[in-house]
């Protein structure tokens, strides 16, 4: 393999790592900030419609949560333009592992040990998939 | 109620996926990410049919799921919902024609039994 093509090929597996990790990241960070933003948001029933669209759009941590879910968004579609369905939506099922981290360190939840086997699972799943080709059709491709 | 939204929330979600991926990998890789990128890809994401119905899908899942929630338990609505995983690898495969080899399966359906387990 020629030293360029061996080039294209590592900069696809970094550009597919990094979208693997910023949708991970936004999307766990971004429920964990929505969940904190709408525990402290009134009651929806209760409150006048435009004093709840008030406290939606003076809420920071709201809008924080939305900005991530917004990248989140786009990360995951620009992975559709290089990988396969089969393989952006298991592996960017980490996920649940990370947002199970955040809750452990950032919210001091207690983790069980059926949970942490849960954990393991997912882990082992991501791991399954994240060895096969971005494109399965194609014999000679990017693995993750 | 529970049915309902639990039906709406798969179909639109699977739905949702399946042409956002087909749309997306029909318009090219993406390589640009600079902010003229990012405009192309807005403008690729509200003018192109596939994806744009595809987005509205899991716009309605997104809320579907937040309805579900104040319906039903969580220990009962995300492992239901996980089974996606599976459905969605079904589907890649009849509706996508993606090669999907054994390793996939396999991922598909660990990532499922873990996501039941991780509510515990």
């Amino acid at each position: 393999m020629s030293i360029e093509a061996d080039l294209t090929i590592r900069n696809a597996q970094l550009k597919n790592r990094i979208f693997i990790a910023l949708v991970v990241f936004s999307n766990s960070v971004g429920n964990l900030l929505m969940g904190f933003a709408m525990e402290r948001m009134p009651d929806f029933s209760r409150t006048p419609f435009l004093s709840y669209v008030l406290f939606v759009c003076t809420n920071i941590w709201l809008l924080l949560g939305v900005v991530l879910m917004i990248v989140y968004m786009i990360a995951q579609l620009s992975m559709f333009s290089w990988a396969d369905l089969s393989y952006v939506l298991p592996v960017t099922a980490s996920t649940y592992i990370f947002s199970a981290l955040l809750s452990r360190f950032f919210l001091h939840e207690t983790v069980s040990t059926v949970r942490w086997l849960g954990i393991a699972l997912i882990s082992f799943g991501v791991i399954f998939v994240a060895e096969t080709p971005v494109r399965e059709e194609e014999t000679e491709n990017v693995t993750g | 109620m529970t049915w309902i939204y639990l039906l709406i929330n798969i179909t639109c979600g699977t739905i949702g996926d399946l042409l956002t991926a087909k749309g997306m990998s029909q318009g090219g890789e993406l390589s640009d990410f600079g902010p003229r990128g990012l405009l192309r890809l807005i403008r690729y994401i509200f003018t192109y049919r596939l994806v744009l119905i595809g987005t509205i899908c899991n716009a309605l899942c997104f809320f579907s799921f937040m309805a579900l929630l104040s319906v039903a338990e969580v220990s009962f609505v995300v492992p239901v919902t996980a089974l996606g995983y599976v459905l969605k690898a079904f589907l890649a495969k009849w509706y996508l024609g993606e090669h999907v080899s054994w390793r996939r399966w396999m991922g598909a359906c660990l990532v499922t039994l873990g996501v039941s387990l991780v509510l515990f």
